[in-house]
Order: structure tokens, then C-alpha cells, then sequence
């Protein structure tokens, strides 16, 4: 016998991909230290979450909702530092992971 | 003895008397003459038998009239009328065997006709008896008086009766527009003997009844259209002819007989309103079933509680039909919801101010919000499900926004104060949007938003040709009512649809694949069961190859399959036909499956595909036995039908049975009985074997030393009874024996 697919109506989530593969097992999911909201929630100011509220990755690993961490470092106290370490804050490059292990099924 | 004083004061008296008889005639000419007069009068006066066949004495009316003249002049008339009605009173005895008679005749053929001989009969002795009209009306007052309490009392009881069907039958003829002169003359009849005061209260309760029947006969049932209008044209042009003979008697001109039936009119109005607004009462749930069109008939409750005090009445009924016929198990939901609706808006009618509309609902909106589906049934009917042509929601009315009970404005010139009857916790509702008022049922809409919330995502999820624009549309509309924060997660719910199939059309374009996948911002969606499924084979690699496209368009995100949501349509190709098929996830796994290798376990199948239920495995596997693409060839065992096969009759309930039930797959009573019987079928067989034939009551006696054996002998006589349909006993003579 052979099975031919037509047509499959399949329902996925999206996931940031923040290279921690932890993460994307576990179901809870992390939140972002400043709002407290998952990431793949929306940082407060936001209505829509994805791509109209993305994450900002820094050098020291952390993970933000960008808005929250722009904000933060609008303010005089962020001394300009990555509110986790007190690291200066430097925005990391998009970590490019190999797509193929991006998956999970 | 007698003194000369009292002797001649006697004389005197004597002499007084003498000259007032003799009227200074000469000698005793003038007492002569008065004699003969006397004679004259009291003879024509005398009341004579009708019933005498001797043709009466004519008598000159002139010599009569002198001699009452002679009388009269003697100051002798109140002696005469005393003797007058002695004799009369001698003579009652006439009028009483004349009742008699045709009473009894009545009561033999309870013909009102004989009533109204008998009317007819004494109108006609009145009349002879009557002293002429010469004599003054005193004379004839005294007469009528007399003769009419004889009468009086000496109608029996069963008198009201025929009068009354006589009555009723004028009122008929009237009502049939067939004018019969007869009646006028028995009217007349009637107000001679004066029978209509005494009889006023009957004569009324006719037309109570009359009008009474009219009304439940052409108003029962009939709803459309008010009938108020034409009630009153039917009073008017039926009931106000026959009233002008017993209550405008003596009317000389309109104005007159209108001003006589006043009175008597109004109460004829008012006993219509009434037996309206009691028939409306009563029939007031199923004129609620019918709206709207039952509009005419809450016009005319309406009209008529405004003159009837029946408010009361009509809550009480209400409720008592309501707890009755609605609020009890058997009923739907959304029946309740739709019948209260339907009340709201009917009420709102009969009672704007809602006073009604509150004391009615209260028990309703109590026993819903005991419903654990309520809030469903509201949400479905919110959005509008499609399947149900009369949704709660008028489409005609404006959408707005849920109204907030709101204080009472004191200082609003056109406050009024609350209706009269209105109870300590009355609320006036001033809002006329039915919604509002239904999500009132509940303290909070939190609970609407997240039903409503996973209805949108059912739906969502449902719909096969990405085309959302009606679920687009709802959730406008339910923002205006419940506010635009409230629904903010359903927007994002309708915006990952249209993103997914914009991300969609790009990895299409990439690279074709036969997956479309709907891609959901969790956290936004309602909680979705969870599943560690795992699609075997070619899914899984288009799976893998279409996350790998995801990855490419949007670099920063990757994608969490929810494998066991969705649809596949699916072909299937096998030896001797070709089949296609739409179906969820884990039966195209399963099938998946069967593609690798013929013949599968339970067991095995679920071990491929991860964390499923048996009895869901069970389930999909029964999905392909119904197409006949599986087999169950022994239990838990699968078999491909390469080819076709014909069903075998015994083995499709066996593989039904575990689809049946969504539970373990536990064994039912009667399965389980009948696996017992199986043990005792061993001792049946070996008492058959060693003593022939048993009857069953034999068979059941020696059943009972077997050990836990509790069955009846109905039962045993089923099991028997099944045992020879199976061809495994006969029985002839109520004697059971093994074989044929």
C-alpha cells in the first residue's frame, strides 16, 4: 500500500529560537528578566507578540523583549549595563544555529 | 249598660255613615244605588278563571265607571280594592297550578319554549285581573304588587334555569343577526311581570358568559394579530342590541338608553379585558414559544393589565409554566436562552418598565447560571454558530457595548419613582439590549472572554480553507461589546492565522510541500491538550523539511509541531483500489504505518507513535475497519486489506464494542453475565447428557447447587432460549434435551 498526502492542515507553536535547546522543551518556557513575560509573550507596551515584539540578544547571553531592554537603557540608572550582570550591554550578533537542529518535533 | 252618651255617639256614627252611603238621596235610593253599584264594580273586578270557558260578561264600561263613580263618592274605594284583592288572593291558586303546569312540562322536556308560554300565559292573567286604569295607580300598585309576590313565590327554583336558556337564546339570535319581533314582545312580557329586576344579576351572568365564550373561542391560540379591536366591535355590535332590552328599557332616545347602561356596560367591558387577559395568562408561555409573532397578542395583555389587576396572576402563571416546561433537565440550554430571550423581549412589551420582566426572570436566570453550559451556549450564540437560523442576537438590532447597571439619576426631570408593585431589589433595566442583559446572568464577562476565546480557537482550527473572514467579523463585533482589551488575545489569534499563511505562501514558494501548517503564538491561544505524539515516516520528514524552511524565512524562531491537532487528507493506494480519505493525525499515522508492514498490534502501534491512549488507538484503527482498510483479525490484532473483504457479520460489533466507549475498555454487565453462564453451561450440558430431557424448572433446581449460581428462571429460560438458537438444545413440550 502506498500512502500519498494531499493536503495536511497541521497546527505548530513558534518558539524564539534563543540556542537553548533546555528551553524548548520545557513547556513553561523562559521569561524575559525585565517584564517578567514570556518570551514569546509581549513586553507590555506591545499588543502583538512575534516579530512586532522581538528579542534582543546580548554578549553576555541574556535574552530581553527588545522594547523592555531599550527601555532600560533609556534610563540614566542602566548606566548602559545588561540589567542581569551589570556587564556593559553589547547587542551579540543573531546567533545563526544550524537550522537543522532548529526542529522539534 | 250603654249610656245614653255612648248610645247616641252611636246614633250619631249610624247616621254619619247612613248619609255618606245615601248621599242626601231621597229615602234609601242612595244607599240602594251604592248597593248595586258595589254589586257592579266588585262582579267586574273580580278576577275571573281564564281557564272558565264561559265567554265573559260584557259589561258596559260606562255603568262601570259610574259605579266606581258611586263608589268613589262614597269614599268606599279602599274598602272595594281591599275586597279586590281578597278575592285575588282567593283566586292565586290559578296562577299557581298555571306555574305548576308548565314547570312541570319544562322540567319534562327542559324546552325553554315552555318557559316562555308559561311567560306569556301569566302576562295574559296580569292582565285580565287588572283593575282598569279608572281606579288610580295606587290601585294598580297594590295589584301588581300583590300578584307579583304570589308569583314570586310560587316560581320553583328551575324557573331561573329556563329563563335563563330563554334569555340566552334572544342573545343568540342577536348574535346570529337573525331579529326575531317575538322577542320584543317577550321582553315586554318580561318587564310586565317585572321578572327582569328580579332576574338582573342572571340576566348579566349571560352576557359574563356569552361574552366569556366568544372570547376563549375566537381568541384562544390566536396570537398574530391584537383582538382587542375587534372584541370590542363585537360588543358593540352584538352585545349592546340585546343589552337595550333588559338595561334601557324605557329609553326614550339614545342618549338616555346610554346613560341606562352605563352601569351595566362598563362591567360588560371589564369582564372582557378580563377573560382576555386570563386567557392570555394562561396561554402566555407558548404566545413566548411563538414570538414574534405573537406581537398582537402581548398588544391586547398589554391594554388589558392596564384595566385588569391581574399583574400578579401573570408572574405567577409564568413562573409556574416556566418552572414546569423549561427549567428542568430534559430542556437544552440554549432552548432556556432562546425562551429567555424571547421573554425578555415579550415582557418588555406587555410591561416597559420591566417590573414584570424582573420578577419573572429571576427564577431563570438563577437556574442558568446553576447550567454548566450556559456560558457556551451564550458564546455560540454570540458569534453565531451557523447552524441555528434564530440566534439570540437580533441581527436588525444595533451592537453596543455591554451597559453597567447605572445609579439612579435623581436630579433627571423625568424621573419617576419605581412602579408600585416593584420588590425591594428591583432593578430597572432601562437598557433594551438583550445581550447585555444575558451576560448580566453573570457577575463577571472574564468568563465570556475565555470561552469565548477557546470557541474562536475550535473554529479557528477548524477551518480548512484559511478563510477567517467571519471570524474576522465576530470579533469586531464583540469588541464593541466587550471592549477592545478584552478580546486583545483573539486578535492575536486571527493574526497568526493570516501570518501563517503568509508565512505559508513563502515556504510554498521555497519549496512545495503538502503541509500547511497554522502556526500559533502560545500563550495567546487557550491551553491545547498536549501530545508527545510522533508522526511516523514521510510526515515526520515533511515535518523536519518544513521546519527547516520555517527556520530559513524567520531565522530567529523554529517551530513546535502539535502533531496530534489538525487534518490529513490522504490517499491511499492499494492493490485493488484507490481511496481517499480526511482524517486526524493519529489515524494517518497509523496508516502510515500499515504502509511498512501488513499486520500490526495495538500494542506495537502505539509504541511507534508515542504517547497515545489505547482506547484512542483503538478508536483510530476502528476509523479504517469502518472503511474496510483494516481487519481486526483477532483482538488488538490488525490486518491491511490489500484487497478487499467482504464484512464478516460477527466480526464488525466485536470491533465497535471498544469504539463504543471512550472509557477502559471494562466489560459491560451483560457481557459479563454471560461469560459466567458459560461456566454453568458446562453443568447444563452434563445433566442433559446423563438424563435426557429436563423441563426447565428441573434444570434450574439442580443449577442451584452449583456453587454462586443466582440467576432466575426467566433468566435461565433467556439463556436457554439463546442456547437453542445457536442450534446447541431443542425443546418440545416445554422439555429441554441436547442437539436437535
Amino acid at each position: 500500500m502506498k500512502v500519498h498526502i494531499k493536503h495536511w492542515s497541521a497546527v505548530a507553536q513558534w518558539r524564539w529560537n534563543t540556542g537553548n535547546t533546555a528551553h524548548d522543551q520545557d513547556d513553561e518556557g523562559d521569561v524575559c528578566g525585565i517584564c517578567r513575560v514570556p518570551y514569546e509573550g509581549c513586553c507590555p507596551s506591545c499588543k502583538m507578540p512575534g516579530d512586532d515584539c522581538p528579542l534582543i540578544w546580548g554578549e553576555c547571553s541574556h535574552v530581553f523583549h527588545m522594547h523592555c531592554l531599550l527601555k532600560w537603557l533609556g534610563t540614566a540608572a542602566s548606566k548602559q549595563q545588561c540589567p542581569m550582570d551589570r556587564r556593559a550591554w553589547v547587542t551579540a550578533e543573531r546567533k545563526a544555529n544550524d537550522p537543522s537542529s532548529t526542529t522539534v518535533s | 249598660m250603654a249610656s245614653s252618651a255612648v248610645r247616641a255617639q252611636v246614633a250619631a256614627k249610624w247616621q254619619e255613615s247612613f248619609n255618606r252611603l245615601n248621599r242626601n238621596e231621597p229615602g234609601i235610593s242612595g244607599l240602594l244605588a251604592f248597593s248595586e253599584a258595589w254589586t257592579l264594580a266588585t262582579e267586574f273586578l273580580r278576577p275571573r278563571d281564564l281557564n272558565d270557558p264561559t265567554p265573559r260578561k260584557q259589561y258596559d264600561l260606562n255603568q262601570v265607571r259610574v259605579a266606581f263613580g258611586v263608589i268613589g263618592e262614597c269614599r268606599r274605594l279602599p274598602v272595594m280594592m281591599e275586597v279586590f284583592l281578597e278575592d285575588m288572593r282567593k283566586s292565586q291558586h290559578l296562577i299557581t297550578r298555571e306555574v305548576e303546569v308548565h314547570m312541570a312540562l319544562y322540567e319534562s322536556n327542559s324546552d325553554p319554549e315552555s318557559i316562555r308560554t308559561l311567560v306569556y300565559r301569566l302576562v295574559e292573567w296580569y292582565d285580565t285581573w287588572k283593575p282598569t286604569t279608572d281606579l288610580g295607580s295606587t290601585i294598580i300598585s297594590a295589584y301588581t304588587l300583590a300578584f307579583q309576590t304570589h308569583l314570586f313565590s310560587v316560581l320553583p327554583p328551575s324557573f331561573a334555569r329556563g329563563i335563563k336558556a330563554l334569555i340566552s337564546a334572544t342573545l343568540e339570535r342577536i348574535i346570529c343577526q337573525s331579529q326575531d319581533p317575538q322577542d320584543r314582545v317577550l321582553w315586554q312580557a318580561f318587564d310586565t311581570l317585572s321578572l327582569i329586576d328580579r332576574y338582573e344579576t342572571l340576566i348579566a351572568s349571560i352576557g359574563y358568559e356569552i361574552i366569556e365564550s366568544h372570547v376563549k373561542e375566537t381568541c384562544a391560540g390566536k396570537w398574530a394579530e391584537p383582538m382587542l379591536g375587534t372584541l370590542r366591535t363585537w360588543m358593540i355590535d352584538k352585545i349592546v342590541p340585546w343589552m337595550l332590552y333588559p338595561f334601557a328599557r324605557g329609553a326614550t332616545n339614545a342618549d338616555e338608553a346610554k346613560t341606562m347602561m352605563q352601569g351595566v356596560g362598563s362591567r360588560f367591558d371589564f369582564h372582557m379585558h378580563k377573560t382576555l387577559c386570563t386567557l392570555r395568562t394562561n396561554e402566555m408561555f407558548d404566545i413566548i414559544v411563538d414570538f414574534p409573532d405573537s406581537t398582537g397578542a402581548l398588544q391586547d395583555l398589554k391594554e388589558c393589565l392596564a384595566r385588569v389587576d391581574q399583574r400578579a396572576d401573570l408572574v405567577h402563571a409564568l413562573r409556574r409554566a416556566i418552572n414546569k416546561r423549561l427549567l428542568h433537565p430534559g430542556a437544552d440550554t440554549k432552548d432556556i436562552l432562546t425562551q429567555y430571550v424571547s421573554t425578555i423581549k415579550c415582557l418588555r412589551i406587555v410591561d416597559p418598565p420591566g417590573v414584570l420582566l424582573f420578577k419573572v426572570a429571576d427564577p431563570i436566570r438563577r437556574y442558568l447560571r446553576d447550567r454548566p453550559d450556559t456560558i457556551r451556549c451564550i458564546v455560540a450564540s454570540l458569534v453565531g454558530d451557523g447552524e441555528s437560523e434564530d440566534s439570540l442576537v437580533d441581527e436588525n438590532e444595533p451592537i453596543q457595548p455591554l451597559q453597567q447597571p447605572e445609579m439612579e439619576n435623581y436630579s433627571d426631570p423625568d424621573w419617576n419613582p419605581e412602579p408600585i408593585d416593584a420588590g425591594p431589589d428591583f432593578r430597572a433595566s432601562k437598557s433594551s439590549d438583550i445581550i447585555s442583559t444575558i451576560v448580566s446572568i453573570y457577575d463577571t464577562k472574564d468568563l465570556f472572554v475565555k470561552e469565548l476565546q477557546v470557541l474562536l480557537a475550535q473554529r479557528l482550527l477548524a477551518v480548512k480553507d484559511g478563510n477567517i473572514d467571519r471570524e474576522r467579523r465576530n470579533v469586531e463585533i464583540l469588541k464593541i461589546r466587550f471592549g477592545e482589551a478584552a478580546l486583545q488575545v483573539c486578535e492575536v489569534m486571527l493574526r497568526d492565522m493570516t501570518d501563517s499563511r503568509r508565512i505559508d505562501q513563502h515556504v510554498q514558494s521555497q519549496k512545495a510541500s503538502q503541509m500547511h501548517p497554522t502556526i500559533i503564538s502560545r500563550h495567546f491561544w487557550p491551553a491545547l491538550e498536549s501530545s508527545d505524539m510522533v508522526m511516523p515516516g514521510q510526515f515526520q520528514i515533511l515535518q523536519e523539511q518544513y521546519a527547516k524552511e520555517f527556520s530559513v524565512f524567520k531565522p530567529d524562531k523554529v517551530l513546535r509541531w502539535l502533531p496530534h491537532l489538525g487534518r490529513v487528507h490522504l490517499q491511499l493506494e492499494l492493490d485493488d483500489r484507490t481511496l481517499e480519505a480526511d482524517v486526524p493525525p493519529l489515524e494517518a499515522a497509523f496508516i502510515e504505518l500499515f504502509s511498512e508492514n501488513d499486520i500490526w498490534t495495538v500494542d506495537e502501534l502505539v509504541l511507534r507513535v508515542g504517547s497515545v491512549t489505547r482506547t484512542a488507538a483503538i478508536k483510530a484503527l476502528a476509523t479504517w475497519v469502518d472503511m474496510h482498510v483494516l481487519k481486526e483479525d483477532s483482538e488488538g490484532v490488525f490486518r491491511l486489506l490489500n484487497v478487499a473483504e467482504g464484512p464478516t457479520p460477527e466480526s464488525r460489533p466485536q470491533i465497535l464494542k471498544p469504539v463504543a466507549g471512550e472509557l477502559p475498555p471494562v466489560m459491560s454487565v451483560q457481557q459479563q453475565q454471560a461469560e459466567q453462564m458459560k461456566i454453568y453451561w458446562k453443568f447444563i450440558e452434563g445433566m442433559l447428557t446423563n438424563l435426557g430431557s429436563l423441563p426447565l424448572d428441573r434444570i434450574q433446581t439442580m443449577l442451584k447447587f452449583a456453587p454462586g449460581y443466582d440467576r432466575t428462571v426467566e433468566q435461565l429460560g433467556g439463556f436457554m432460549e439463546a442456547a437453542r438458537r445457536e442450534g446447541l438444545v431443542s425443546v418440545k413440550d416445554g422439555m429441554w434435551r441436547l442437539g436437535k
